[in-house]
């Protein structure tokens, strides 16, 4: 069997013309043992899932592989090439908008004999490169190979709310793959990480743009993420809108249709400013700049650099070129509109009502019914609200997930799913909020007031409090908060 | 061989054709062909008809009484007696899409030569079968059918509540107003079904309609206009600081209409309704129902502009309170639910198409539009109008040419403003395009994600706007015949 199998590995490196750097040997599997948590019933997790995924080993002693291979891991399994002894590893940095992971091996020999993997730069249109990886349908470590089919800004489905430079390959990728290298010359040019359903043959990788920004991110020993500048920028194309702003049909230029309040640009930049440059890259029309011989979205500069930092544009204002220079930030405003990973969800429980903040995690529970008006002001609230209603929004909008049955609450009719507007009368904007209203409250019931045509309950004051230890120990819930 | 005759022989008397008690329903269930205007909401300059075969009933007087449904847009309309033979020219004489009802006659005496009238029922009793009749390939087929239960409802095109008789029964390819019966008169007829259920419009509400319309005094149906939650919770109760036992319901949202001055404020509890005590459930002991929903009051022997007297629990004390039924009206919404009044607006301008932003827009995504519909535009049908802003419109979609180059894909977007002017219907939309500043229109959007702004040549639009009739068809450049925004504001309502 052994002879069989080194044949078949023989061969496959025959036809895949990889150098003799073996770079296999630094490709690492990786087994994960992982277990999320119910948004609905946050002091709950699901059943544990075990999965595969694939890494590889750069300098330092490092394994990167992506963050969704070691999202809510429990246990992390790492396996070197042609090895069967499993390793134990942990998680030293996690980028969940960037989708990489940096995994650390407890113990050192692990390393022993296996090279660290070198980046290169972003590979060409149609030029061919080679994912190596541990994708499902067997054990051992799979080649395929493909051209680079186009390279631009895609949707990150980890964070799922994130923009990012991505390269699309007709290389097979496949569910294993993930956190794998994708070689070019022997050096990882890319990280596989994701396919997109009803696409064939069409599979996508982290580039080198992507993966030095996170590298350099953690060196300071934290990672802040990819920032953004906090503008919309639309393609200014129709003549008479490029007339009215003086400007010539030279097909350079696009419009900043909004600025995002409180976001890095907005006082220093305006509505229907047009930016000409970005970081010395000429703005197309239509929003892009000629990165490396690819038109990509003008943001991708933006998230060349670190959080903070600078960039310089130059910008149409007022018929005539000026220029101004930006800093970038991260933006965290929206991370209840992402996917969330790793820190368990927060929550409140009083009297049997279970309060938490209100995320696109929770909103998944509700599953994919007809929206009724509750769920569709979640809705709202959570997607839209930010950017219409700036002014009203909230900084973490708090749900009443549901209602631990007690008779203490068992009159109450409105018992989950609903946006918390107010209690005892304080504006309910935090989790923070809640406990802080429940716990002035000296006299009288507590009044919880919900959102939209929710109405409002009464809860018995006292009561309530009395009967939450015995509902804790009733549900099996070891504390009646995680804030 | 026995047991195959038999089988053959139950099937025949399951299906019975009527018997000759029954079979004097011939001379009053006749059959309404309708050809209605079926607009594609996404063209709305097109208006492909369509046809439905349903039930009507003789009540005298060369009157025939049906459900509204699919009779507001028609285009022609026919009548059939016995089931089969000749095809009568007919009219729709009335219809109130808020009732439900339609009442249709026939110029051609012929077609009323052998009819007897129906007789409506006055009351429906309480747990009973009825018998559905109607006619299948010529025949009078009478089924019997079970009652399951009173309720109160929305009604098919309306957000007027009202009672309906539930019955159940597996019989398929109902709610086409066959008549229901019991001991010789119409119980109802029947509006829809689903599942098993399948709902009837009652004959006393039918009466109650058809005799207002006949003395010249039907208003209209109103309705309760506002929210109100179940007081089922003692702690709430007593926060409201309600003496005595439990009782009411709470009320929870009083829209803010213009031009009324709401007699009902948030938190009021509704201890009496039309002499009615209501429980904490928000029902009523109805004498003749049992327990129905408070919101049947709204049209037991009431409609629009009636006072109904309410009994409310505010600020610790009992008041009384007058309450006047405001009239259902589709644009009292902010994203109307129909508008049988009139066809699908349009302002087609530069390649730019401006719609109305209403429910049978977002039901152009087909049957499952509540999931596929857009959510944002779906959003606003829990947003109440203002007087400033009392109805919506949207930039549909663009249809391509010169002049709109660069905005080939903006589509769905709700405007704010037009050259500076708030818009809120499609004449506002003509008005402002009249107003250009600096040589150009600035079409602003709500605020939001999505695209902002856009701006279009004023000079060339004229222009424009004619070579896109020529090259996509369209009979005008725009159909406006709907309320004004002013109407829209200002309202009609007779409310409290």
């Amino acid at each position: 069997m052994l002879s069989k199998t080194l044949a078949a590995a023989v061969l496959c490196l025959t036809v895949l013309g990889l150098q003799a750097g073996s770079p296999e040997r630094s490709v690492i599997q990786i087994l994960t043992f992982s277990q999320q948590p119910q948004f609905d019933s946050p002091w709950r997790y699901d059943n544990v899932r075990r999965s595969g995924g694939s890494g590889f080993v750069i300098k330092g002693k490092k394994i990167m592989t992506n963050a969704h291979v070691i999202a809510w891991a429990k246990q992390i399994l790492v396996r070197r090439y042609q090895d069967p002894r499993p390793f134990q590893a942990r998680v030293a940095y996690a980028g969940h908008d960037c989708d990489l992971a940096i995994l650390e091996v407890d113990d050192p020999s692990f390393f022993d004999g296996l090279d660290p993997l070198e980046f290169g730069d972003l590979p060409a249109v149609r030029s061919a490169v080679v994912t190596c990886g541990y994708p499902a349908g067997g054990e051992q470590i799979s080649f395929t190979r493909g051209v680079v089919s186009r390279i631009e800004v895609q949707n990150y489905a980890h964070p799922g709310h994130r923009f990012l430079l991505a390269v699309q390959t007709d290389a097979a990728i496949n569910p294993g793959n993930s956190g794998g290298p994708v070689l070019q010359d022997d050096k990882v040019v890319g990280v596989a990480f994701q396919g997109v359903p009803g696409l064939e043959n069409a599979g996508f990788f982290i580039p080198p743009e992507v993966i030095r920004h996170f590298l350099k991110d953690i060196e300071d020993g934290k990672y802040a993420g990819f920032p953004e500048v906090g503008m919309n920028l639309v393609p200014l194309q129709n003549p008479a809108y490029r007339k009215f702003l003086g400007l010539p049909e030279d097909g350079v230029g696009a419009r900043i249709d909004s600025l995002r309040p409180g976001g890095p640009a907005e006082k220093l930049l305006k509505k229907d400013d047009v930016v000409l440059e970005i970081a010395g890259y000429p703005v197309g029309s239509d929003g892009t700049v000629l990165y490396r011989d690819n038109r990509v979205s003008g943001a991708v500069l933006f998230q060349m650099v670190q959080d903070g930092e600078p960039v310089k544009l130059k910008v149409w204002r007022d018929r005539k070129a000026i220029d101004v220079e930006v800093p970038v930030a991260v933006y965290r405003g929206d991370r209840l509109a992402g996917n969330h990973y790793d820190t368990p969800p927060r929550y409140l429980i009083h009297g049997g009502l279970v309060f938490t903040p209100l995320s696109a995690d929770y909103l998944r529970t509700l599953g994919r019914d007809r929206p009724d008006a509750s769920s569709s002001a979640l809705f709202y609230e959570l997607y839209y609200r930010r950017s219409e209603d700036p002014e009203g929004a909230r900084t973490e909008p708090v749900v009443l997930a549901t209602t631990l049955a007690h008779p203490v609450n068992a009159n109450l009719r409105v018992r989950g799913k609903v946006l918390v507007n107010r209690i005892n009368g304080v504006r309910i904007g935090s989790l923070e909020d809640v406990a802080r209203a429940l716990e002035q409250k000296k006299e009288g019931a507590h009044v919880i007031e919900f959102a939209g045509q929710d109405g409002m309950e009464c809860l018995e004051r006292e009561a309530s409090a009395q009967a939450n230890p015995q509902i804790l120990e009733t549900y099996g819930i070891s504390s009646d908060r995680r804030l | 061989m026995i047991r195959p005759l038999l089988l053959v022989l139950l099937l025949i008397v399951g299906v019975a054709p009527v018997n000759a008690a029954e079979s004097v329903w011939e001379k009053s269930v006749v059959t309404v062909e309708v050809t209605f205007k079926d607009y594609d909401f996404f063209q709305p300059w097109n208006t492909p008809t369509r046809s439905v075969r349903k039930h009507g009933l003789y009540v005298g007087n060369r009157e025939v009484v049906t459900t509204a449904q699919y009779l507001p847009t028609e285009t022609l309309v026919r009548l059939q007696k016995g089931g089969r033979g000749k095809w009568y020219a007919a009219k729709v004489i009335w219809f109130d899409p808020h009732a439900d009802l339609a009442v249709i006659t026939s110029d051609d005496p012929e077609f009323w030569v052998g009819l007897r009238p129906a007789r409506l029922a006055k009351a429906i009793p309480q747990a009973q079968d009825f018998n559905l009749i109607r006619w299948r390939d010529g025949n009078l087929e009478s089924r019997r059918v079970e009652f399951s239960k009173f309720a109160v409802k929305d009604g098919s095109l309306s957000f007027a509540p009202r009672l309906t008789l539930e019955l159940n029964t597996d019989l398929g390819g109902l709610g086409w107003a066959e008549p229901v019966t019991l001991d010789g008169a119409v119980a109802g007829l029947t509006t829809s079904k689903s599942g098993n259920t399948c709902n009837v419009v009652p004959a006393p509400f039918i009466r109650q309609i058809l005799e207002a319309r006949a003395k010249g005094r039907y208003p209209g149906m109103g309705y309760f206009d506002f929210v109100w939650e179940p007081g089922e919770n003692p702690t709430t109760l007593e926060h409201l600081k309600l003496k005595g036992p439990g009782r009411g319901a709470i009320v929870i949202r009083v829209p803010d209409r213009p031009g009324v001055e709401p007699v009902l404020k948030p938190r009021d509890i509704l201890l009496e309704v039309d002499g009615f005590p209501i429980d904490v459930a928000g029902d009523y002991l109805d004498p003749q129902y049992g327990h129905l929903l408070l919101e049947n009051l709204s049209s037991r022997g009431h409609l629009a502009g009636d006072t109904v007297r309410m009994k409310v629990w505010r600020d610790g004390a009992e008041t009384n309170i007058s309450y006047v039924l405001p009239k259902a009206q589709y644009h009292d919404d902010l994203v109307p639910r129909e508008l049988f009044d009139h066809p699908p607006e349009y302002v087609v301008a530069g390649g730019l198409v401006f719609q109305a932003l209403d429910q049978p827009f977002l039901r152009g995504w087909g049957e499952d539009w509540r999931r596929r519909a857009p959510f944002r535009l779906q959003h606003y049908q829990n947003s109440a109008p203002t007087p400033e802003r009392p109805s919506l419109v949207l930039l549909s979609t663009v249809l391509p040419d010169p002049v709109n180059v660069g905005y080939q894909d903006a589509r769905l977007l709700v405007v704010d403003r037009i050259n500076g002017h708030r818009i809120s219907t499609l004449a506002d939309v003509v008005e402002a395009l009249k107003d250009p500043k600096d040589g150009v229109h600035r079409v602003e959007f709500m605020k939001g994600d999505t695209l902002q702004s856009l701006l279009l040549d004023a000079a060339s639009m004229d222009q424009a706007t004619q070579r896109v009739i020529r090259r996509y068809g369209l009979p005008a450049a725009q159909r406006i015949t709907g309320p004004t925004a002013q109407q829209k504001a200002q309202g009609t309502k007779s409310g409290a």
